[in-house]
């Protein structure tokens, strides 16, 4: 038995080496590439030393781009002319009033309906789009809201959201139409939608409140932003991944391209484009806090506010009212509407009379909201509101004295906090700043290089001289190292519980609703627990950006390892592979470039949760753009902005690398 | 003049067509640089020849077949007959009209109301219903509702799926799916067909039955159809002439029995080695000329029958089989050794 083991195993050993073996001139090829990467990196390390010492180890002053001096003039200059200047006048303030008027009309609306004319018409989509299952989803939350007191702030913000998705779908589909038919236009778009997704959100908050002020307009414009490229992605994915043949058979019985469109392409991409619908609503509904940094009025400020001055209960019931929306407007848009294979007669009727149905939802709505007008009932009655602040925050009290200390063995989270504070992230800070800055800028250069070639490298290399040209420097080094602590962290969670999602069907299926519920969730909330566990501070920072960054690891990790082809598995298991080698030998492999894109995503992840992180007092670049956009010190938040964007680029074209470099080698 | 004539009598006539993919691909055409290996082509000046060089012509109700193994360029020439893919040089007359030298307008003329295609992966619109689906065609160019619906049930009762037109397609099985296929294609009422690989993704079973069908259909409807196939049984069984492609070229264009029995070249003659001739050769092939005078034969069959179904009546009887032509006339007399030689492939 033994023997016929060990037989089998060098078999399947020796393959890949048979393999290579057939390709020399391959193999010696990548090897030179392999000393190359070594050699000129370390050439390029000691000329930047010789320089390097003559400069000394502080960012020089004629590094100084003088950026914020610069913004902040601009930024007086808008402040006396935003009322003459024919840009304010003839444009951005026209632009402006019409969406904040838009917003005014939807409150107005749902004012009119009274709230149970809003169920109602919340039920009828819900409805419409996913069945009953969604309706029985879709009203409780939407109740929820109403009896954890927000109603009324809530509704502006699902109204502020809702506009903010029709003009994000008004403008992404018919951009998704043309790069999803265009070649060219795919070329042109793709690095513009490559940099909005990049780009964290509050970056361009600050040009928003200058070019439209403070209120409900720039944070509709921010939102719009930000969902736009998921619209535009989506749009095309869905017309480019027509079927060639389906193409062909349009053509071929001679449709017109604009025939083509709307009768095979369009009806094609309409799963994928709802799709889209659905992820903006969801990135939406991520902003909405952030966009709150701008003053709207909505219950978003209030979870901003919250969090600003530490009050768990006030956070926790304000955030679960945005959850709650966050749910209703979910199940709304895109619930899986089952076609049933024995469709019941109401079922068959009303797809049989889709206008009869409308006819009698929109009744519905309005015979509601007119019965309640009758009756006198306006908002969401206070009598059946139950305020749980003060439960939450006798239980976080309770958590303060029972968890955060004194937990035997473990010494509870404020002890682990403190371990981690002053054991890791203070040296490795502590390190990072000593460090002469050229010798990091160098080292990003080489790492740069080594990942992706010189265009890679002096991409690094531009970047990390703009932190400095921003006068950012060591703020960065402080975010630097609260990012990689976390991304190393996120890493060494993600993987492994991915693979055992992509292993086992069972922990797949416990995992699943728990990463779908995740990426439904506003980024804030992940701050929430942080609130109880952990006094505010950099570790604060570092556990919700870990909360936030593990799904989408979890998730392309094992996803990577469920897609790999059934038929290298089975080769390997006939060959005798155990459980482990086959993992090894085959699917880990195979999965590599979904895992590295999941370690891409983690790092996205994080850098996006630099600002808010920032909330909870995690310092760095983060703090110092929420800061500059409380305070109204534009030139200083912008600068943070932009530095976080630097930092994003550099990192993630890195990992971005090092998912492709596979790929172009086995070609 | 005589020759312009002559194509305006072909349903279709192709004349040096061309398709060449990658850099300035008109350079090749007609070149030296054309006949360079496949590799080196690609090497040095970054370019592919799918198709060189094609000229044939298809008469009025005749079934054309284009036999190849895949990537010889066959699925290339059948998109290029109606411009699904662009050729790169050389013309296509469908009718009389130049369709590579045809506007907008005139294309899409062409492809609405006079040729329609039959797809490998039978490429139904699953977001339709069958009878949707089957008046596609009849949609694009412009017919009322009505009249289309009339058209596509009776186009799917054709094809025996009448009362079936508010499935969806993916209730269906593969072979019912490729007769919906067939039906939209028929349902335009064009004169030419295109076939391409129609029933190579069916069972054997299933793709014998559609043969069937197809066959029923040419005797019912009587359309000049186009057919590519890879597999030869199929090529046999259905074409009037076939053309034999590889690598972009025609090797041999033939009626099956001229393939099977005096294949052009050694690529032929291997993708016909294991083709009983019997079941190809017809026994006008072999016959004598009748003696003149009365004699005895067992059987009397019609001129173009195959050497293989006379096999039985031969085996019954020691004498000869009168082969008569239509109008009833001996035209020659078939005995054993003639029969036992085809089938011993010496003839």
């Amino acid at each position: 038995m033994a023997t016929t083991t060990t037989t089998t195993t060098t078999t399947t050993l020796q393959t890949p080496s048979v393999v290579s073996a057939e390709h020399p001139p391959v193999v010696e090829g990548t090897r030179k590439i392999e000393a190359r990467r070594f050699v000129v990196p370390g050439t390029m390390i000691l000329a930047l030393v010789v320089v390097g010492i003559a400069t000394g180890s502080n960012v020089p002053t004629w590094l100084d781009a003088h950026v914020r001096p610069w913004i902040d003039h601009v930024w007086s200059w808008v402040q006396i002319h935003n009322t003459s200047a024919p840009i304010f006048t003839d444009f951005l303030t026209p632009v402006g009033n019409f969406i904040g008027y838009r917003v005014d009309d939807l409150v107005s609306f749902f004012t009119i309906l009274r709230w149970p004319g809003v169920l109602v018409l919340t039920a009828c989509i819900s409805w419409r789009t996913g069945g009953v299952k969604a309706v029985a989803v879709s009203v409780p939350a939407l109740v929820g809201i109403g009896i954890l007191g927000w109603w009324d702030l809530t509704l502006i913000t699902i109204s502020l959201m809702i506009v903010g998705v029709v003009l994000a779908m008004l403008i992404g589909i018919p951009l998704g139409i043309w790069t999803g038919r265009s070649d060219r236009a795919q070329q042109i778009l793709r690095p513009i939608l490559d940099t909005a997704q990049v780009l964290p959100t509050y970056v361009y908050l600050l040009p928003l409140v200058v070019a439209f002020g403070i209120g409900n307009s720039a944070a509709v414009v921010a939102t719009v932003i930000y969902a736009v490229p998921p619209a535009v992605r989506l749009t095309s994915l869905g017309l480019r991944s027509v079927p060639v043949v389906s193409t062909e058979v349009g053509l071929s019985f001679g449709s017109t391209r604009g025939q083509l469109l709307s009768k095979v392409q369009l009806p094609f991409a309409r799963r994928t484009i709802l799709l889209g619908l659905n992820q903006v609503i969801m990135m939406a509904f991520g902003i909405v806090v952030i966009a709150s940094l701008v003053g709207t009025g909505d219950v978003g400020n209030q979870v901003l506010q919250a969090l600003q001055k530490n009050n768990v209960g006030l956070a926790f019931s304000a955030g679960l009212a945005i959850v709650l929306a966050a749910i209703t407007l979910d199940r709304a848009s895109t619930g899986e509407r089952t076609t049933s294979r024995n469709p019941n007669a109401a079922t068959k009727w009303s797809l049989a009379h889709p206008r009869e149905v409308f006819a009698i939802g929109v009744a519905a709505v309005v015979i509601v909201a007119v019965v309640c007008k009758g009756a006198g009932v306006h908002s969401f009655p206070k009598s059946w509101t139950v305020d749980i602040q003060e439960s939450v925050t006798k239980g976080s009290r309770w958590v303060t004295d029972h968890v955060r200390h004194g937990v035997p063995l473990v010494g509870g989270t404020e002890s682990a906090s403190d371990f981690l504070v002053r054991d890791i992230l203070r040296p490795v800070e502590t390190f990072l700043t000593w460090l002469p800055w050229w010798s990091i800028v160098a080292t990003f250069g080489a790492i740069g290089w080594a990942s992706g070639g010189t265009r890679l490298a002096v991409l690094c290399v531009i970047c990390m001289l703009g932190l400095g040209a921003l006068r950012d420097w060591d703020l960065a080094m402080i975010t630097m190292t609260q990012v990689l602590i976390a991304v190393i962290i996120s890493v060494a969670l993600a993987i492994p519980i991915g693979i055992w999602c992509g292993r086992s069907p069972r922990v797949e299926r416990i995992m699943r609703p728990i990463l779908d519920t995740a990426q439904v969730m506003p980024q804030f909330v992940y701050l929430i627990p942080v609130l109880f566990l952990v006094n505010p501070g950099q570790v604060g920072g570092v556990i919700a950006s870990v909360i936030y960054a593990i799904p989408p690891g979890i998730r392309l990790t094992s996803h990577g390892l469920r897609e790999v082809p059934i038929a290298p598995r089975e080769a390997a298991t006939s060959f005798g592979a155990t459980p482990r080698q086959e993992l090894f030998k085959v699917q880990l492999p195979l999965a590599f470039r979904s895992i590295m894109l999941g370690i891409n995503q983690v790092i996205l992840m994080v850098l996006a949760t630099v600002i808010i992180a920032a909330l909870v007092g995690a310092g760095g670049l983060g703090l110092e753009a929420v800061y500059g956009l409380t305070k109204k010190q534009v030139g200083q938040g912008v600068a943070g902005g932009l530095s976080i964007v630097l930092l994003a680029v550099v990192l993630d074209r890195i990992t971005q690398a090092w998912g492709s470099r596979p790929a172009r080698e086995q070609q | 003049m005589g020759n312009d004539s002559d194509t305006a009598a072909h349903a279709i006539s192709v004349r040096s067509l061309w398709k060449v993919y990658g850099p300035k691909p008109e350079r090749i055409v007609d070149s030296p640089e054309a006949n360079l290996p496949r590799k080196e082509l690609e090497r040095r000046f970054g370019n592919v020849v799918a198709m060189r060089d094609i000229s044939f012509d298809v008469a009025p109700g005749e079934v054309f077949i284009v036999m190849g193994l895949s990537g010889s360029g066959k699925s290339t020439l059948v998109r290029c007959l109606t411009r699904l893919i662009e050729p790169t040089s050389g013309t296509v007359l469908i009718g009389g009209t130049d369709v590579t030298a045809a506007d907008k307008q005139h294309l899409l003329d062409v492809r609405r109301n006079r040729v329609s295609m039959v797809f490998q992966h039978f490429g139904l619109l699953p977001h339709r219903t069958l009878i949707d689906n089957v008046a596609f065609g009849l949609e694009v160019r412009g017919n009322d509702r009505a009249q289309r619906r009339d058209k596509a049930a009776a186009t799917l009762e054709l094809v025996g799926l009448g009362g079936m037109g508010m499935y969806k397609p993916h209730q269906l099985s593969g072979g019912q799916q490729q007769r919906v296929g067939l039906a939209r294609a028929l349902a335009t009422d064009p004169e030419i067909l295109l076939f391409d690989e129609p029933f190579s993704a069916l069972d054997p079973l299933i793709r014998r039955d559609m043969q069937d069908e197809v066959i029923r259909l040419r005797r019912d409807v009587n359309k000049t159809m186009v057919f590519i196939t890879h597999d030869l049984s199929e090529a046999l069984r259905l074409g009037d002439r076939i053309a034999i492609m590889r690598d972009g070229e025609f090797v041999q264009v033939g009626t099956p029995e001229e393939v099977v029995t005096a294949p052009a070249d050694e690529y032929v003659a291997n993708f016909v080695r294991d083709v009983p001739r019997s079941h190809v050769v017809p026994v006008d092939h072999v016959m004598i000329d009748p003696p003149g005078h009365e004699i005895a034969y067992c059987s009397t069959v019609a001129s173009g029958t195959k050497i293989k179904d006379i096999v039985g009546a031969m085996a019954r009887s020691d004498l000869p089989v009168n082969v008569v032509d239509t109008g009833g006339r001996s035209v020659g007399l078939v005995d054993r050794s003639h029969v036992l030689a085809v089938i011993a492939g010496e003839k």
